[in-house]
């Protein structure tokens, strides 16, 4: 019998980490975790050294998002485990698998107010899935296999390891587990036959049918049987903001976005529709508006592996919890080739009608819109575009032409600003096949600036996009339509004075090329030039501020009460 | 909506952090508890507990939902026990 090894609890996890399949570990060092540094140097992954604790809990989303894999981030114990929760929120809220391990002082100082002390199983349970406080060396290699299982089965998301310092030293002879063995988390669930077969019947009877597919879908790998369903039965489909690349919108059957921001057609479609086909969707207030009128005309089939999301804002007419590939690769064979002309011609209409569209404000003046354009243009829809929050996000929804899955990257449900910087590193580590352009706002941008550094000594060609409108654009909105004009407190740049701070000095600061645009007809070609280089680029466009995200419909309305300008 | 008191009746593994997380999923909505028991069953790794809410039905059942999803939930059934006054 093969002798096993004693070692630390630290050397164990590291080597578990390994075990369970991880190629990047994202984070920062400090006391509660040295032990675990000073082993990481021996590691088989990549470590990726961040500049604040936030900016490497996004990195791993963003790295897990791209990849479809788990983003693993380390952290130390007290202020740095307080860091990661804006991280966790984000993450939990789209539905994202991460594994977040935290220093934490010894277990004999837990509860005396130690230096660096939080009780982060605490903090953290709200914005989790779950989490565990290690009490020894020995309970670690399966914990961390109980953790990888945990962030993927069900649905995805951020799961914490807590770790003493005492565990991190001690020794343990405990494996890695060959499986994970877990007696009451048992989330695989499958459609019955009869679901299925109710599921074909309510698809082939149906006259005006729509798919509405969202981050499920993504989540489930489900992209191709999507479209494939989609092509036969001839059912045109709309995403949500997280569904955005589940369908190729260059097919004549893609609708767009649906929801507070959506291409009228997808929201006129819905509103119109007999059944609607929800995928790996959870009804978002964002998307539906006022619950009591939405979809009224329709029946409604909802598939999604977690039971807590059926029935829970719509009512519907069959709820399916299983995976949705599963269901769609079921389900195909059932459904019959579709014929939905006159529905298809009349949803053509409402596109000729109403599509996304904008108008120059100010002659010479760069309009947001131009700036995705330009983007979506010179990477011929090819690249991950990881986004920011607010405007340019709304922005890049629309303007930017979804083809493939994993390649729209966004806060979805968190809306957390500062997200970009960092997620686009994340990505671009996942992904060095692809080019990686991050379209920030101003006031996003400063929020985790200091991640630029990272892109920088990686090597990462990434292209970081600042969309400057010198104000929180979004908010400031919301107070020009709702407000009555009273802004307070969203304008960043003062009357006389540049705009602040200036974000070629701060670039060139943190070692990345940048360019400046104020001119619409340089935009293409400064963009182009970003675009393919091989360094770490940012691209500042001054743009105006009064752009607005159009079409609107205000929160908690109606299709009826969509604004357009 | 309807209100009414129901005993939320949920066998859970025996380990710390998972009252936490079943009681922080309700008070986190605002709900206050009326009653709670917890102890541990013939099988010393499973606990009961029986927690008494009240609140609207439709929002309860959806706690239930979500309490079930919980890692460490074995079961979690409920019962009206008395509508409220």
């Amino acid at each position: 019998m093969k002798t096993i090894k004693e070692r630390t609890g630290a050397q164990a996890l590291v080597e578990s980490l390994e075990k369970a399949g991880t190629e990047v570990l994202f984070g920062y060092p400090g006391g509660a975790v040295i032990d675990i540094f000073d082993r990481l140097v021996d590691a088989k992954f990549k470590f990726v050294l961040g500049r604040h604790e936030q900016g490497s809990a996004h990195m791993a989303d963003g790295y897990a998002r791209a990849s479809g894999k788990v983003g693993v981030c380390l952290v130390t114990s007290g202020p740095g485990a307080t860091n990661v929760i804006t991280g966790l929120g984000t993450a939990y809220l789209d539905g994202v698998p991460m594994v977040v391990i935290t220093g934490q002082v010894p277990l004999s100082q837990i509860g005396t107010d130690a230096f660096q002390e939080a009780d982060m199983s605490g903090i953290c349970r709200a914005v989790t899935k779950h989490s565990f406080l290690v009490q020894s060396a020995d309970e670690i290699p399966e914990t961390v296999a109980q953790a990888f299982y945990i962030a993927t089965h069900g649905k995805p998301g951020p799961v914490v390891i807590d770790i003493p310092k005492n565990c991190q030293q001690a020794l343990t002879k405990a494996q890695y587990p060959e499986r994970v063995n877990l007696r009451a988390y048992h989330p695989e669930f499958t459609a019955t036959p009869a679901q299925i077969s109710r599921f074909a019947k309510l698809l082939n009877e149906a006259k005006k049918p729509v798919i509405y597919a969202g981050g499920g879908t993504i989540a489930a790998f489900a992209a191709k049987e999507l479209g494939e369903l989609a092509r036969k039965a001839q059912v045109p489909v709309a995403t949500t903001l997280m569904g955005l690349g589940a369908f190729d919108q260059t097919d004549p059957l893609s609708l767009g976005m649906a929801g507070m921001h959506g291409a009228p057609c997808a929201n006129y479609a819905i509103d119109e529709a007999d059944l609607i086909v929800a995928l790996g969707v959870r009804f978002s207030d964002r998307v539906t508006g006022k619950l009591s009128a939405y979809a009224q005309k329709a029946k409604i089939i909802h598939v999604d592996c977690d039971p807590a999301e059926v029935n829970k804002n719509v009512a519907v007419e069959l709820g399916i919890v299983a995976d949705v590939r599963d269901v769609l690769a079921t389900v195909a064979s059932r459904v019959k080739a579709g014929n939905h002309d006159a529905w298809l011609a009349k949803i053509a209409g409402w596109k000729k009608a109403h599509p996304i569209s904008y108008t120059t404000l100010h002659k010479g003046v760069i309009m947001p819109q131009q700036v995705i354009e330009a983007i979506d243009k010179v990477s011929q829809g090819e690249a991950i575009v990881v986004t920011d929050v607010g405007q340019q996000q709304m922005w890049a929804s629309q303007y930017v032409h979804h083809r493939h899955a994993r390649r729209f990257l966004t806060s979805g449900g968190m809306g957390t600003m500062g997200f970009g910087i960092p997620a686009a590193i994340g990505a671009a580590l996942a992904r060095p096949d692809l080019k990686v352009v991050a379209v920030c706002g101003d006031g996003g941008a400063q929020m985790t600036f200091e991640e630029v550094v990272v892109a920088v000594l990686e090597k990462l060609p990434i292209t970081f996009v600042i969309v400057n409108n010198g104000c929180l654009g979004m908010v400031r909105q919301w107070q020009e339509l709702f407000y009555h004009k009273r802004y307070s407190q969203t304008i960043l740049k003062r009357e006389g004075l540049e705009y602040l701070p200036d974000f070629l000095k701060l670039a060139e600061a943190h070692g990345a090329k940048a360019y400046r645009v104020l001119d619409p007809a340089k935009l293409d070609g400064v963009m182009k030039k970003a675009l393919e280089s091989k360094e770490t680029t940012l691209v500042e466009v001054i743009v105006d501020p009064e752009a607005n995200v159009y079409p609107m419909i205000p929160g908690g309305k109606t299709v009826k009460e969509m604004i357009f300008k | 909506m309807i209100e009414a008191i129901q005993r939320l009746d949920c066998f859970v593994e025996n380990k710390p952090g998972v009252l936490a997380r079943m009681v922080g999923l309700i008070s986190g909505r605002g709900y206050n508890i009326q009653a709670l028991n917890v102890g541990p069953t013939e099988d010393g790794t499973v606990s009961r507990m029986k927690i008494d809410i009240l609140g609207d039905t439709k929002v309860v059942n959806q706690i239930i939902l979500q309490l079930r999803n919980q890692v460490n939930v074995i079961e979690v059934s409920a019962r009206q026990i008395r509508k409220a006054k």
